[in-house]
């Protein structure tokens, strides 16, 4: 009797959190503190209880609860979004001192500049952008103006490179970007954002021009109300507001006219990229007034603040979104400060507007140049994004170039070759589908576009196999028309050989990937240098019998038919991208044989690792092009063939 | 670690003569693995899942956890509920431990040997 009025006793004391747990049906939940503290003390060391299908090794994997690099639901200062919001945390307006009211809301602007910094640099939205509470309830801002306009574009804005980084689908090591469960990304009407953000800006210009005016026309323009109240900071503050609305109002311009197909907006888009650098440049400015024309002190350590006045922003709680964030751990991420943050919107800028000014060459090579061009730049996953996106969509080459004409016209092939049937074959459509991942692939980020090449080689090597057995089917067979096998016989042998130099410039970039990731050690220069070598060699070969069947003459610019005989002998001479590859071959061999020389003479640059051979490295190196056979009768025999007898005496040359 | 768990029994079969208790309160919680159990901790979250292990210091383990928390700190409100998975909940932050059964067996269950 005594134990059911403890029990109910311990029960009651739980009941308000816990009658909201359902237990079974016709069951209650029975309190066994008491038990459970008896078994373990019976229990001896390293002892468990636990069932048969117990097992250790998944059990590790077992989330620890209030650790807090494993609960992503540790309750910290708020339970909900709720709760933040009843006890004040993002209060509307913010300040009921106008002037205050506007520092703090310039402050959001710059926190919200490096939260989206912070995104773009590879973390979550949950934890970067939306951790701001206005945000996560945008409605509550309405009666604010300014905050609700900002808001709006700022959601927009995120929508919109969701967007573009989803359909570019470039992959990166931590495909965190564009995870957005639960979060409020669509917002009714944002299309009209502009329009709001439009009727702010006026209202704040007029602002400016009623403080700047002198005073005899001020007693006219008195019914505009001012920003604030304190007269001698009202022009600092308009300035200030204006150059962030119009940044972001410029920047949502930009992203989209760069979504208009086949790069129709990009003139457009250059426009409004040249206006968002000069405001940003405004914005860089308006920090001194900031910091110091309004409170008069100056703060220390503003280097890693992450707003122009070095105040914390309000309305901020990365903990809130953390449940919805993902399933992955939580992870403490360090938002960018506003000096970085402004600083990598400066260079996406200018990679979307390299971007915005390329034109749109038709040849595949030419686009090949650009993508490699634009790749040392190190442009980030939202400028990479937007290329990738432009080069290919809907399977065409800017949407706009079916995939046979341009490898027809890579191939070297007169014009009228692009309406073949033999597109529809098999071969083709996956050739067509090779070149189209190896576009995008070069879009993608130096490690993961190194790893990717390296894998696609074997598939170049298999097409390459069935085009030659093709060529061989057709050769051997006799058609009816004529003319048409005679045609697809033409076509074959083309594009065998511009697949074959395809496939040895992948080889090319895949080594030299190597360079820019470090992934070689000095004493592996001379093999590294000596593989490159020989794949220049073959791809010189190739590339140079492409341009002996082509039907095109070597372009000339601006010559006139009486310097015939000039022509003449320029024509005899080697086509430039020969000439190119010629030279990469001799820095090449150079190279080689400079290193292999030290080696060979004064004993340096060896390899001293005591767990494997140079041939196990060169092995491991070369792996996936000696799989792909690139190039054939290449391996380590030749390797030390080519170098043991390099010296430094001139003599022997 | 099969020959282990075999060991962890005849050790307390054979102190089954000696110590009655010991081997009472330990396979009475053995009968209670893969039930429902409610666990309560500090920070006022509850977690639901089937009771999969507890060791000598009193951590536990549950599988297809539910967590369960109230939206509001102070005040009585619905709870929020998300799936965890397997977790483990240490004894330091434990503060209560319920699990799912009739009404017969609850009296049982409370009963502790002294």
């Amino acid at each position: 009797m005594a134990e059911r009025d403890a029990a109910e006793a311990t029960m009651s004391h739980q009941a308000p959190e816990r009658s909201s747990i359902p237990s079974g049906d016709n069951t209650v939940w029975a309190d066994i503190s008491p038990l459970l503290d008896a078994a373990c003390k019976e229990l001896g060391d390293g002892e468990m209880i636990h069932g048969e299908n117990f097992n250790l090794f998944a059990a590790m994997s077992a989330l620890e609860i209030m650790d807090p690099k494993m609960d992503s639901g540790i309750v910290s200062k708020y339970c909900s979004l709720d709760e933040a919001i009843e006890d004040g945390a993002a209060p509307v307006p913010l300040s009921h001192d106008k002037t205050i009211d506007v520092q703090s809301i310039i402050d959001i602007m710059d926190h919200l500049l490096a939260c989206e910094a912070t995104w773009h640099s590879g973390h979550s939205l949950a934890q970067t952008v939306f951790s701001c509470i206005y945000l996560l309830r945008l409605d509550r801002t309405s009666s604010h103006a300014i905050l609700h306009s900002y808001c709006r574009v700022i959601r927009a804005t995120c929508k919109a490179v969701v967007s573009v980084v989803s359909d570019a689908r470039t992959h990166e090591e931590e495909d965190l970007f564009s995870m957005t469960y639960g979060l409020p990304l669509d917002g009714d009407g944002d299309e009209k954002c502009l329009s709001f953000l439009n009727a702010v800006e006026e209202t704040i210009c007029r602002q400016l021009r009623a403080c700047k005016a002198p005073s005899s026309k001020k007693r006219v323009l008195e019914d505009i109300e001012p920003l604030q109240h304190n007269l001698d900071l009202e022009e600092g503050f308009c300035k200030a507001l204006l150059c962030r609305l119009r940044f972001r109002k410029h920047f949502f311009h930009t992203l989209a006219c760069m979504r208009r197909p086949q790069g129709r907006g990009f003139e457009m888009a250059r426009k409004h990229i040249a206006s968002c650098i000069l405001e940003l440049e405004s914005i860089l400015k308006s920090a001194e007034f900031l910091r110091f024309g309004v409170c008069g002190t100056c703060e220390d350590g503003i280097e890693d603040k992450t707003t122009a006045s070095g105040h914390t922003p309000i309305g901020f709680d990365a903990s809130l979104n953390s449940r919805s964030a993902a399933p992955t751990p939580p992870r403490a991420i360090k938002i960018l400060s506003w000096k970085r943050a402004v600083e990598y919107f400066v260079k996406l800028l200018h990679d979307l507007d390299v971007i915005c000014s390329y034109s749109l060459d038709p040849s595949l090579e030419g686009v090949l140049r650009f993508v490699v061009q634009f790749q040392k730049s190190k442009p980030d996953l939202v400028a990479r994004a937007h290329l990738q996106v432009l080069l290919v969509q809907d399977g065409k080459l800017y949407g706009r170039y079916p995939i046979f004409a341009v490898i027809t016209k890579a191939s070297a092939l007169p014009e009228f070759t692009k309406n073949h049937d033999i597109q529809k074959s098999e071969c083709f459509m996956q050739l067509g589908q090779l070149v189209i991942n190896m576009l995008k692939i070069l879009c993608t980020n130096a490690a993961w576009q190194r790893r990717k090449l390296g894998k696609i080689l074997q598939d170049w090597r298999v097409i390459y196999v069935q085009l030659e057995l093709a060529l061989r089917n057709e050769v051997g067979e006799v058609s009816s028309n004529m003319d048409d096998e005679k045609m697809s016989v033409k076509i074959l042998r083309h594009v065998l050989n511009w697949v074959e130099e395809q496939t040895y410039w992948i080889a090319s970039r895949f080594l030299m990937l190597g360079f820019e990731l470090d992934l070689y050690s000095p004493s592996e220069y001379c093999m590294v240098y000596w593989y490159l070598y020989v794949v220049l060699i073959k791809l010189a070969e190739k590339t140079h019998f492409r341009m002996a069947v082509s039907n095109e003459p070597i372009k000339r610019k601006g010559k006139k038919k009486k310097d015939s005989l000039k022509d003449v002998a320029k024509e005899s001479r080697v086509h430039p991208a020969i000439l190119f590859l010629q030279c990469h071959m001799c820095l090449a061999e150079g190279l080689t044989m400079m290193l292999a020389a030290l080696r060979n003479d004064l004993m340096v640059l060896q390899s001293q690792n005591p767990f494997n051979t140079e041939q196990e490295r060169f092995l491991q190196h070369f792996e996936l092009l000696q799989k792909a056979c690139i190039p054939d009768h290449i391996s380590y025999p030749s390797f030390k063939e080519s170098t043991s007898y390099a010296r430094l005496s001139v003599s022997i040359l | 670690m099969e020959q282990k768990v075999e060991t962890t029994e005849t050790l307390v079969e054979s102190s089954a003569g000696s110590d009655t208790k010991g081997s009472n309160h330990i396979s009475r919680v053995r009968k209670l693995l893969c039930r429902r159990m409610l666990v309560g901790i500090k920070d006022g979250r509850f977690f639901l899942g089937s009771f999969h292990c507890i060791d000598k210091q009193g951590n536990i383990i549950l599988q297809d956890a539910v967590e369960y928390r109230s939206t509001r700190r102070t005040s009585p409100s619905p709870m929020e509920q998300r799936c965890l998975g397997i977790i483990l909940i240490p004894s330091s932050c434990r503060t209560s431990c319920h699990v799912d059964c009739s009404i017969d067996e609850q009296l049982s269950l409370l009963k502790v040997d002294q």
